[in-house]
């Protein structure tokens, strides 16, 4: 069902349609949510997301009904035609209405707590789905509703909204993810904020930022589909998803980990995974919108998307300290390596995760860029749907011109040379290390005089001597003690509360787009 | 092709690949120590000693600890090592430039290459799962990520004032060899007043980015016996030991060649007088480049980080930190809203 209504939305050209199959795919993802209901918090998460998701849902019927009460039509070219170039109060409002809709669906900020609750309690497929494909879906009508319907991304308050939005996105979840301590809570707020990079790159409205914003998508489906896989591998063979409680299952799972660190270099773009090829568009993008406008603003926004990335990698260096490596405790000895067929699926993800990072190029001729372009392109998918000619007959003047824009690229990268370059130095080396007999002895734990000199330098017990869990980056909270305990207030996990966070941005996006966009 | 082949095969093994790094890298750590040595009225070992230590290291033998995966604590120092040789490779020694290399990667590429030696690192010491290098490897990553900011901010501002001088169509450049090139006709841009503070920003970065004293809580040895190290010995050990050598080298030649790029040795009317011309003036420029790049790196060696370890002591990571993202990165900043209005 979730899937069918994904489908649905993509291809329905009629507002009602698309207002039914995010209703679909809503309660569908809500039930998948509360499937293994016996979980603790799973039928909270469940209750939750369907509150939201209730308020979301209502934004976008009221904003259908407005402006079918406008127009008296809901196929959205037809709208298209009638709305460009002449916006009015009830346009306006309508169109804040359908925004926020998709935004909840999506989860962007302030509707991000909904999703670290749902994938906290959702089997693993199941936020694999959720992450991959519903949020993906929020995106989606934001896009179409910013690009076709309205047609207002040529305007700079519009992009400094879509773009900010992004930014704020992606840093608030980050930070929040930093301070996580279960494995796909920690999950659940990356994958906001990798949404943050698609929606704060597609608001550039610039051909690159668009093919860039769209590739992000494409891979973050990939990495975080894997990402979650190894989540709920490791939730499969232990039972638990605490940091705190898990450690060195890499020498349990060796192939589990060595796909996580494939998909935690991606997320956190570890050239030359496929994370790195878009977040670098993504750099590119606002970097070359700011030297483009002037505007030292978008250069914020660059700085944000790169410090972001870093912040990203420390949070997987935790997971990966916390459950892959460190020391194995006594709950986690029966854990063993997963069975053949999620492997498999597992690897086909990984293999895809390095083939789009390795050919960015292709990805760029035959996937984003055309996709890029057609955002551009709106009069000819309303002459697609009624006819040819029909969006110059009743847009006259209002037509928008058909945007061939060409992909310009400041910065050079090319991973196939980089990597052959890499892989000859690593040969030459390793070729020296073995032969000047680089080979290991593993120290045999059975001819320990004392208990004393165990294991380690110190003399540490091996049961004491786990580091990780919550509080591995102690000297990065410890100077962001303020904003992390203001988070941690803010997020009170109470339905009210984050009820009450939706309608207030229903507000500020209401007076923000009244004052700009009329 | 099979002569092509070769060539870059020379490129990446002896320069400016791997023998070049490998010998001007330990060469750089000796006199790092020696002049440490001497600012603090020690004798200092022989200049030659970290090619001592690093021979010696490799006569040892390695042990694995019984808790570590054999595989990544064997190939995360390899894989480092290979990365930062191959780092260097996209670095210009002035004029002189591999042009099939200078396509590959730009300034943010390079950015994030850096990372990969750190990542290998926390990858090594976290397989070793010994608790010093949990704390080791916490406080590398919160280093990384305290130089992360003023280095962006450096690159940036770069990149946007080099773009707008050399008139490219969006008026930004990322690329290491059109900042080469502008340097040869504009004069280096230590010259320029608007990046001064980025320069010196970027200087401020080099010893947390290669975490050499005071910025070394990652690899305190009094407190936590060299951090992710720890349970290191022998071979693997050396590695690491010579990829730090690497990147103060890698470190030090892209501040040289950011901020003092230019002409080079500048000896074309030299060499000419004295006769040689074709191929024994071409070698004869590069050589006195590298030397003169070898030299200024020596200089920004001596300042940036030996005088910065002789006088200073060492830090706690939430200070690092907090020095990093404040006073770093407001020089870089202010560098970057300079650029940015055109002062």
């Amino acid at each position: 069902m979730l899937a069918g209504g994904v489908m649905g939305l993509v291809l329905s050209g009629d507002l009602f349609n698309m207002f039914i199959m995010v209703e679909i795919l809503t309660f569908a993802a809500v039930a998948l949510t509360a499937f293994r209901n016996r979980v603790t918090g799973a039928l909270e998460a469940a209750f939750k997301y369907l509150v939201v998701g209730c308020i979301g849902s209502t934004c976008i019927l009221a904003g259908t009904i407005l402006l079918y009460h406008q127009a008296h039509t809901l196929n959205l070219a037809q709208l298209s035609t009638l709305i460009a170039g002449n916006l009015d109060v009830n346009t306006v409002i309508a169109f804040v209405l359908l925004f926020i809709g998709f935004c909840t669906k999506a989860f962007i900020v302030p509707f991000h707590p909904l999703a670290a609750d749902a994938h906290g309690a959702a089997p693993a497929p199941v936020s694999v789905l959720i992450s991959g494909v519903l949020t993906k879906s929020g995106i989606y009508g934001i896009i179409r509703l910013a690009y076709f319907l309205f047609q207002t991304m040529n305007l700079g308050a519009m992009q400094f909204w879509l773009v900010f939005l992004g930014s704020v996105s992606m840093f608030v979840c980050v930070t929040m993810a930093l301070a996580q301590h279960d494995f796909k809570r920690l999950l659940a707020f990356h994958s906001i904020s990798q949404i943050g990079y698609v929606l704060a790159a597609v608001g550039l409205s610039t051909a690159l930022g668009a093919s860039a914003g769209l590739y992000h998508a494409m891979n973050h489906t990939l990495f975080k589909g894997l990402l979650f896989l190894t989540a709920g591998a490791v939730l499969h063979e232990t039972g638990t998803t605490d940091l705190g409680k898990l450690g060195g299952l890499s020498k349990k799972m060796p192939w589990t980990t060595a796909l996580f660190l494939i998909g935690a270099a991606s997320i956190s773009g570890i050239p030359p995974f496929n994370g790195f090829a878009s977040k670098w568009l993504i750099y590119q993008a606002t970097y070359e919108k700011a030297a483009e406008t002037g505007n030292i603003g978008f250069a914020f926004v660059t700085i944000v998307a790169l410090v972001t990335s870093t912040l990203t990698l420390a949070s997987f260096v935790k997971v990966t300290q916390s459950v892959f490596f460190g020391q194995l405790p006594k709950e986690c000895e029966k854990a063993k390596e997963v069975s053949f067929g999620m492997r498999f699926a597992m690897s086909i993800l990984a293999l895809l995760c390095i083939l789009t990072g390795l050919f960015p190029n292709i990805v760029q001729k035959y996937l984003t860029g055309p996709a890029g372009r057609t955002l551009f392109n709106v009069s000819a998918y309303i002459d697609g749907m009624m006819g040819k000619g029909y969006a110059q007959a009743t847009m006259g003047t209002n037509m928008p011109e058909a945007g061939n824009r060409a992909i310009e690229i400041v910065g050079v990268w090319n991973p196939v040379n980089w990597l052959m370059l890499l892989m000859i130095a690593l040969l030459a080396i390793c070729i020296v290390a073995i032969a000047s007999k680089y080979d290991a002895v593993r120290e045999n734990k059975t001819e320990k005089v004392e208990a004393k000199y165990s294991l380690f330098y110190g003399g540490e017990e091996t049961e004491f001597s786990q580091v990780g869990g919550g509080d591995l980056f102690w000297g990065f909270k410890h100077n962001w003690r303020h904003y992390f305990s203001f988070m941690h207030d803010l997020h009170s996990g109470i339905v009210n509360d984050y009820s009450l966070w939706a309608v207030v941005a229903l507000a500020l996006a209401m007076v923000y787009a009244l004052i700009v966009l009329l | 092709m099979i002569l092509d082949a070769l060539k870059y095969l020379a490129y990446v093994l002896i320069f400016p690949g791997f023998l070049f790094c490998f010998l001007t890298g330990l060469l750089l750590a000796g006199i790092d120590r020696k002049l440490v040595a001497r600012m603090q009225k020690r004798v200092g070992p022989p200049i030659l000693q970290p090619f001592y230590d690093f021979f010696k290291l490799c006569g040892k033998k390695t042990i694995v600890p019984a808790a570590a995966n054999k595989t990544v604590f064997l190939m995360a120092p390899l894989l480092g090592l290979a990365s930062l040789v191959v780092l260097q490779l996209f670095i210009p020694v002035f004029r002189f430039q591999i042009a099939a290399f200078s396509n590959v990667a730009d300034m943010i590429v390079i950015l994030y290459l850096l990372l990969i030696p750190a990542v290998s690192i926390i990858m090594g010491g976290a397989s070793t799962g010994s608790p010093y290098a949990g704390i080791g490897l916490s406080r590398e990553m919160v280093t990384v990520l305290a130089c992360e900011l003023p280095l962006v901010l450096v690159l940036l501002s770069v990149g946007r004032y080099v773009g707008t001088a050399i008139g490219a169509k969006d008026g930004i450049s990322f690329s290491l060899s059109q900042i080469v090139g502008y340097q040869l006709e504009g004069g280096s841009l230590i010259t320029k007043a608007s990046l001064i503070p980025a320069a010196i920003a970027f200087l401020l970065v080099i010893p947390g980015e290669t975490g050499n004293h005071p910025f070394d809580a990652a690899e305190a040895e009094t407190e936590i016996c060299e951090g992710m190290l720890a349970e290191y010995s022998g071979a693997p050990l050396g590695v690491f030991k010579l990829s730090h050598a690497i990147k103060m080298l890698t470190m030090t030649s892209l501040f040289v060649m950011l901020f003092f790029g230019g002409v080079g040795a500048g000896v074309d009317n030299l060499v000419a007088l004295i006769g040689l011309t074709g191929g024994a003036a071409t070698a004869v420029t590069i050589i006195l480049d590298i030397l003169l790049m070898f030299l200024l790196c020596v200089v920004v060696t001596a300042v940036g980080i030996s005088l910065v370890h002789a006088v200073t002591a060492r830090l706690k990571i939430e200070q690092i930190f907090k020095y990093y993202w404040t006073v770093v990165s407001a020089l870089a900043l202010l560098s970057l809203v300079l650029v940015w209005y055109g002062l």
